[in-house]
C-alpha cells in the first residue's frame, strides 16, 4: 500500500471512532417529503377499495369468459395472463379491506352505482369470434384508462403515510394496468385494419364511454376528484 | 406418363382413390427423373408411417396408409406427406443406383441413425426441387439419432445441403456426431 | 356473453382442424393417442422407438392444444358461476392463476413444437378436454378437469421429460420440469377445492368421484396410461401423491388402465 492510501486509511479509521450515536436526527430524511394530510378517511378509503375490488373481479371473469371466445392465439395468450392479472388485484383489495375496519369484505364489494352494472353488461355482451375488436376495445381503450385514472387519483390524494398500505397496492396493480393496457392497445392496432373496423372500434368506445361518463368513473362520480374551482359570489 | 400400379385399387377404412394417389407417385418419378413403372403397395389398416423398398428393379415400394395421410384429417389423403414419403424411397433408389451407394448397407441392416442420415440429404434434394421438406421436423429426428450437439447441426446442415453425397460421406457424417 | 359455452363453438384460426369424437372413435383403423395408434403394439415412448421422435412431435402437438383448452376451460369456470352463490372467490381466484399458467403453457408448447419442427394446426384436434370443463355443476367440473386431466397431464409431462433425458435434449426435459411442477399445483388446486366444497355433502363428493372415474375412464382407452413397463404413457405415483391423490385411488387409475388394455387385447 502506497504512503497516501495508508493515510487515508488511517483518516477513515479515526473518524469512525469519532461517531456520535446521540447526535439528534430529523425523522424524516431532508428528501423524504412525504405528507400526513390525505383526501379520504378510513370509511372513504374502504367504500372506494369496495368498489376497485367489485371491478376487478367483474374484469378477470369477463377476460377468462373470453378466452375461449377469441379465434386469435396471441390475443387468446394475453387474455388469459392479463385475467390473473387482475384476478391478483382484486385479491389484494379483498385483503386490504379488513385492515380498513370491513371484516365483511362482500358488504363493500359492491359497483357504485347502476350504471356501472349497465357498463360491464355491455362490456361483456360481445361474444361472438368475429368481434374481437369490440371485446379489447372494451377492455384497453375505455375500463382500463378509466381504472388508471381511477387508481392515480387515489395514490396521489391519499395520506403517504396513514394510507401507505393502500398506496404500496395501488403501485403494484398500476404497474400491471400499464403494462397490460399497452398490450391490450397493440393488439387492437394491430386487429385494424381497415377504415369499417375503425369504425367498428370508435363506435364501440364510444358506446361504453357514454355508459361510463353515466357512471362518473370505476369509483362512482368523483372517481378523479374534480379539478373546477367553486366562484365566490361577487359583491 | 410413368405406369404406377397401386393396390389395393378401392379402399375400405381410409377415403384414398388409387387413381389420385397414382397421379401423385407419377408426378413425383417424373420430377426424380425416373421414367420407369412402380408398384406401390399400400397397407390402409396401419395409420403408422412406415414405408420401405420391396424390390429396387423393378421399383415396387410398400407403405404404412399413415404415411400418405393428411394428418390433419385423419383417413384422408394427404399429397404433401405422400411427396415426401415417395419422394426419399425413390431417391434411394437413384442413390443405390448411382454407384455412390455401392458400400451402403442392405436396408434392413440400416440402424436408426443411418436412416435418418440419409433421410436428411434425400429430404434437402427434395426440398430443393419442391417436393416437400419440413426442415426442422428432419432436424429433430436427426437430432435425436445424433445428439443435441453443435457438431451434430453441423452434420445436419451439410447432409441437408449437399447435392451429391456418396455413403461413404454420409456415414462418416454420422459417425463423426456419435464419437 | 353465455354461461356455459359449447365445444363445437371454441374459436380458432384457419390452422387448426377440429376432428369430433365420433370421428376419432370411429377410426376403423384404431383412434390416436399419445402420439401413436391404439391399433399398434403398445410401447413405452422413447426416442428409440423407429418412429418415437414423430410420436413425441405429435404428442407435442396434443399437448398443444390441451393447453388451449385447458387455458379456455379454467377461463370459462371464472365466468360460469356465480360469486357466493355457486363458488367462492378464493376458487376463481384459483381458476384465474390456472389460466396465467395454461397460457404460458401454450407458449412453452408453441417454443417446444417449433423446436421438434411441428408446425401449429399440424395434426387434427379434439376437443374432449374442453367438453369436461362444460360440466354445469363446478365441484364436478373441478374434479373431472383439475383432478383426472390435469392428473393425466402430470402423467404425460413426466413421460416426455423423461423422452427428453434420454434424448439428451436439454430443451425438452427443461420446458416439461417446469410444466410439470405447474400441473402438480393445479392437481393439488382440485383436490383441496373437493375436499372443501363437499365437506358437508357426502353425496356431492360421490357425485364428482364417479364423474372423475368417467373423463380418467375416457382418456383411459386401450390402457395407454398405465404402469406397465411398456405404457405409452407411464402413471406417476410420486407427483400424484403430492398432489393429494390417496395410494388407493392412483390403484384404481392402474386397475381401470389395466382393465381396458385387457378388454383391447381381448
Amino acid at each position: 500500500m502506497n504512503f497516501e492510501l495508508q493515510q487515508h486509511a488511517a483518516w477513515t479509521a479515526e473518524r469512525a471512532s469519532m461517531t456520535d450515536i446521540k447526535r439528534p436526527r430529523e425523522p424524516f430524511a431532508p428528501w423524504d417529503r412525504r405528507s400526513l394530510p390525505g383526501l379520504f378517511d378510513v370509511d372513504e378509503t374502504a367504500k372506494r377499495i369496495g368498489h376497485y375490488k367489485w371491478v376487478e373481479i367483474k374484469l378477470f371473469e369477463a377476460l377468462g369468459g373470453w378466452v375461449a371466445t377469441v379465434p386469435e392465439l396471441d390475443v387468446k395468450l394475453r387474455l388469459g395472463t392479463h385475467c390473473y392479472h387482475h384476478a391478483w388485484h382484486a385479491d389484494l383489495f379483498d385483503k386490504r379491506l379488513p385492515e380498513l375496519r370491513e371484516m365483511q369484505t362482500e358488504r363493500l364489494t359492491i359497483p357504485p352505482n347502476d350504471h356501472m352494472v349497465e357498463f360491464f353488461e355491455s362490456m361483456t355482451e360481445p361474444e361472438a369470434a368475429h368481434m374481437t375488436i369490440e371485446k379489447l376495445v372494451g377492455v384497453y381503450r375505455v375500463l382500463i384508462p378509466h381504472k388508471i385514472a381511477a387508481y392515480t387519483y387515489h395514490r396521489n390524494g391519499t395520506s403517504e403515510i396513514t394510507d401507505m398500505p393502500t398506496i404500496r397496492i395501488l403501485d403494484f396493480i398500476l404497474q400491471d394496468e400499464f403494462s397490460d393496457w399497452r398490450e391490450g392497445e397493440m393488439l387492437i392496432q394491430s386487429m385494424i385494419e381497415s377504415p369499417e373496423e375503425l369504425e367498428r372500434a370508435m363506435s364501440h368506445q364510444t358506446k361504453l364511454e357514454k355508459i361510463m361518463l353515466e357512471a362518473g368513473g370505476i369509483a362512482g362520480p368523483g372517481s378523479i376528484g374534480n379539478p373546477y374551482v367553486e366562484l365566490v359570489e361577487e359583491n | 406418363m410413368i405406369q404406377v400400379s397401386v393396390k389395393p385399387e378401392s379402399f375400405e377404412m381410409v377415403f384414398y382413390d388409387a387413381a389420385v394417389i397414382g397421379e401423385v407417385v407419377a408426378e413425383v418419378a417424373e420430377r426424380l427423373g425416373v421414367d420407369e413403372a412402380i408398384t406401390l403397395d399400400i397397407d390402409e389398416q396401419s395409420p403408422l408411417g412406415r414405408s420401405k423398398i420391396l424390390s429396387y428393379d423393378p421399383i415396387d415400394l410398400w407403405v404404412d396408409g399413415g404415411a400418405l395421410e393428411n394428418t390433419q384429417r385423419p383417413r384422408n389423403f394427404g399429397p404433401a406427406r405422400t411427396r415426401d414419403t415417395i419422394g426419399r424411397l425413390l431417391l434411394r433408389v437413384l442413390d443405390r443406383r448411382s454407384g455412390r451407394f455401392d458400400d451402403a448397407p442392405a436396408d434392413d441392416e440400416l440402424d436408426l441413425s443411418q436412416f435418418a442420415a440419409w433421410d436428411v440429404h434425400s429430404v434437402g434434394r427434395l426440398e430443393r426441387i419442391g417436393l416437400g421438406g419440413q426442415r426442422k421436423r428432419r432436424l429433430y429426428q436427426f437430432r435425436n439419432r445424433h445428439g443435441f450437439t453443435d457438431v451434430a447441426d453441423a452434420a445436419f446442415d451439410e447432409l441437408w445441403g449437399s447435392s451429391e453425397l456418396s455413403w461413404t460421406e454420409i456415414e462418416r457424417l454420422s459417425v463423426g456426431c456419435r464419437t | 356473453m353465455r354461461k356455459i359455452f359449447p365445444a363445437e363453438e371454441l374459436a380458432r384460426d384457419s390452422r387448426f382442424i377440429r376432428q369430433t369424437n365420433e370421428q376419432r372413435m370411429g377410426d376403423p383403423r384404431g383412434a390416436r393417442v399419445a402420439g401413436g395408434n391404439t391399433s399398434e403394439n403398445l410401447a413405452k415412448l422413447t426416442p428409440g422407438l423407429p418412429n418415437g421422435p414423430d410420436r413425441a412431435r405429435a404428442l407435442m402437438h396434443g399437448i398443444f392444444v390441451g393447453e388451449i383448452q385447458a387455458l379456455e376451460g379454467a377461463g370459462r369456470t371464472c365466468w360460469d358461476f356465480e360469486l357466493g352463490d355457486e363458488v367462492p372467490l378464493a376458487l376463481k381466484l384459483d381458476m384465474a392463476r390456472q389460466c396465467w399458467d395454461e397460457a404460458r403453457h401454450c407458449e412453452i408448447s408453441v417454443s417446444l413444437a417449433e423446436h421438434m419442427g411441428t408446425e401449429l394446426g399440424e395434426y387434427a384436434e379434439n376437443g374432449l378436454l374442453y367438453e369436461a370443463s362444460c360440466n354445469p355443476d363446478p365441484v364436478l367440473r373441478l374434479t373431472g378437469v383439475n383432478r383426472a386431466l390435469e392428473g393425466l397431464a402430470i402423467d404425460v409431462f413426466n413421460t416426455m421429460k423423461e423422452f427428453g433425458n434420454m434424448a439428451g435434449d436439454p430443451v425438452l426435459e427443461f420446458c416439461e420440469d417446469w410444466m410439470l411442477a405447474d400441473e402438480v399445483t393445479h392437481v393439488k388446486m382440485g383436490s383441496d377445492w373437493l375436499r372443501r366444497l363437499t365437506e358437508n355433502d357426502k353425496d356431492r363428493l360421490n357425485k364428482a368421484l364417479e364423474f372423475q372415474k368417467v373423463v380418467d375412464r375416457l382418456f383411459s382407452f386401450n390402457g395407454f396410461r398405465g404402469e406397465d413397463d411398456d405404457s405409452p404413457i407411464q402413471l406417476t405415483r410420486r407427483f400424484r401423491e403430492l398432489a393429494g391423490f390417496s395410494d388407493e385411488e392412483i390403484d384404481e387409475i392402474a386397475d381401470m388402465s389395466r382393465d381396458a388394455r385387457s378388454e383391447a387385447i381381448a
